[in-house]
């Protein structure tokens, strides 16, 4: 199977249900073949849970403020001389400002905060270091010995 | 005197023989963690766990005597076995007639602190692998989801069965046998590597260190973490190296009983942790080019601007690892703990 053959790009619409009929019905006959587009959902939807389980954090009163004060600039500046043209630069800049007040709500830290990125996948570090963990693991009271094993193995396939 | 030796007799057998039904949870509980030391076993279990989060599944011919034990796994089409000796982790390719050894991890856990974390009790009995077994539940004393249910051989406490919960309730790993036998002779030879294979041998990662006795051998200052969650007591502080570029870490090794927290630090090389990891982590690590590699697979949603900190958050299921970019060390925490907490115990180190 080529890269080309995977349907990761069809995988963000089908792990939130927007996929109907055949289409549908296409990713899920790829799915039951394709354990990397398997993998890939399955992290989609870890993400999913991840940023679900985020709260969203109250824009501060001045940023409303300040969007209100711009658009009201703008329409004072522009309005007696070509109000068609103002009233559509208020809108698109109004726009603008949405959009941008919109990521800054999905922003799980607020500013001057350290982003908090969720990653689909481990890069070379951390998933380093999630395999040391993992040996500890072996001698941890209690530990399932079969099952950490199992996962041990899994490791070494991969790598 | 005749009938004090037979009433003598009996009380012995009560207390010694089946009396190991009567025993509390967690003497039953930590009785299974040496159960293999005394007698012999053979038995077939169905193995299953989350990695990735995705469940893999195997079945394991297992064999156990005198506080060594083998797994001989098959999965699919696969095969491979993994032998602990005692002192090394003995991982078998059959294929390629290869063992590779790594040191066996030890971790000198005192069980009254698990006993003082969690509670352990018995709900129940049931029939495993035609053997009457306990079940003991283990529960965080604070509240949430048990983390451990055991299935516990009412006769030699040999764990017949086993079941791991993360923090967040779901079920990461379990075993279950499905046939058993105690007592059968078992040859040495099954935990050795076999005459002829190749092995590589092993490194030894485990030298317990001080802090500045890290600090001096990778040359900046280890730092402490403000903050760990209740419970968790340092087991003690290692020299690691890891991964394809061998980094060179210091790792400080927390507890709670039956939980592990492990806490990376290195040295913060030039503009690392300044956005440039963000990116959409659609692509599939092993189709991409080195480059994409070292800057991070996956990267994640994140759309933070060149200059901005950034954390990076991994859900294994089985566990939850976050790195963050301090003022001169990169910190990476490992452990299965709620998003916040591992949040909270990464800005602590800065």
């Amino acid at each position: 199977m080529t890269d080309r053959d995977h349907i990761v790009d069809r995988l963000a619409d089908y792990a939130v249900g927007a996929l109907r009929g055949r289409e549908k019905a296409r990713v899920e006959t790829h799915l039951a073949e394709c354990a990397i587009c398997r993998r890939e959902l399955a992290a989609l939807q870890r993400t999913g849970e991840l940023l679900n389980a985020v709260s969203l954090e109250p824009a501060p009163p001045e940023t409303w403020d300040a969007v209100r004060e711009r658009i009201g600039d703008l329409r004072r500046a522009s309005a007696p001389a070509r109000p068609r043209f103002a009233w559509g630069l208020a809108m698109g800049i109004a726009a603008v400002l949405i959009v941008a007040l919109g990521i800054f709500l999905q922003r799980p830290t607020s500013i001057g905060e350290p982003l908090l990125v969720v990653a689909v996948e481990a890069d070379d570090e951390m998933q380093a270091t999630i395999e040391g963990h993992l040996s500890t693991m072996w001698a941890a009271p209690l530990a399932d010995e079969a099952a950490v094993g199992l996962r041990l193995a899994e490791w070494e396939n991969d790598g | 005197m005749k009938s004090y030796a037979i009433s003598f007799v009996l009380l012995s057998i009560v207390f010694a023989g089946p009396g190991l039904a009567d025993s509390t949870p967690w003497q039953a509980v930590w009785g299974s963690e040496t159960a293999t030391d005394k007698i012999t076993m053979t038995g077939r279990a169905n193995v299953m766990t989350v990695n990735d989060g995705r469940s893999l599944s195997a079945t394991a011919a297992v064999t156990a005597a005198r506080g060594k034990i083998r797994f001989d796994y098959q999965a699919s089409k696969r095969r491979w076995s993994l032998i602990d000796d005692g002192t090394h982790l003995i991982q078998l390719h059959p294929d390629r007639k290869t063992a590779l050894l790594l040191a066996r991890p030890t971790l000198a856990v005192d069980r009254t602190l698990a006993e003082r974390n969690y509670l352990a009790r018995e709900t129940a009995e049931e029939i495993v692998a035609g053997r009457r077994a306990r079940i003991i539940e283990i529960a965080p004393r604070e509240g949430g989801p048990p983390v451990y249910r055991l299935w516990l051989d009412r006769e030699t406490r040999f764990a017949l069965k086993r079941e791991r919960h993360n923090v967040d309730g779901r079920l990461t790993s379990g075993t279950e046998y499905t046939a058993v036998q105690f007592g059968p002779a078992i040859a040495p030879e099954v935990f050795a590597v076999p005459q002829g294979w190749v092995t590589k041998q092993p490194v030894d990662r485990e030298a317990k260190l001080s802090l500045s006795q890290l600090g001096a051998r990778l040359g900046f200052a280890i730092r402490s973490p403000k903050y760990v969650p209740p419970g968790y007591v340092l087991l003690g502080g290692y020299e690691q190296e890891w991964g394809r570029h061998r980094l060179r870490m210091a790792e400080l090794r927390y507890t709670d009983g039956l939980r592990v927290l492990s806490i990376f630090q290195r040295e913060r090389t030039g503009d690392e942790g300044s956005g440039r990891h963000g990116g959409r982590g659609r692509q599939h690590g092993r189709d991409r080019g080195e480059d994409d590699r070292d800057r991070g697979r996956g990267g994640g949603l994140g759309f933070g601007p060149p200059g901005r900190e950034e954390m990076t958050l991994v859900d294994r299921g089985t566990e939850k690892a976050l790195r963050y970019f301090s003022r001169d060390t990169a910190v990476v925490v490992v452990g299965d703990l709620t998003a916040e907490e591992i949040v909270r115990i990464a800005k602590s180190v800065d």
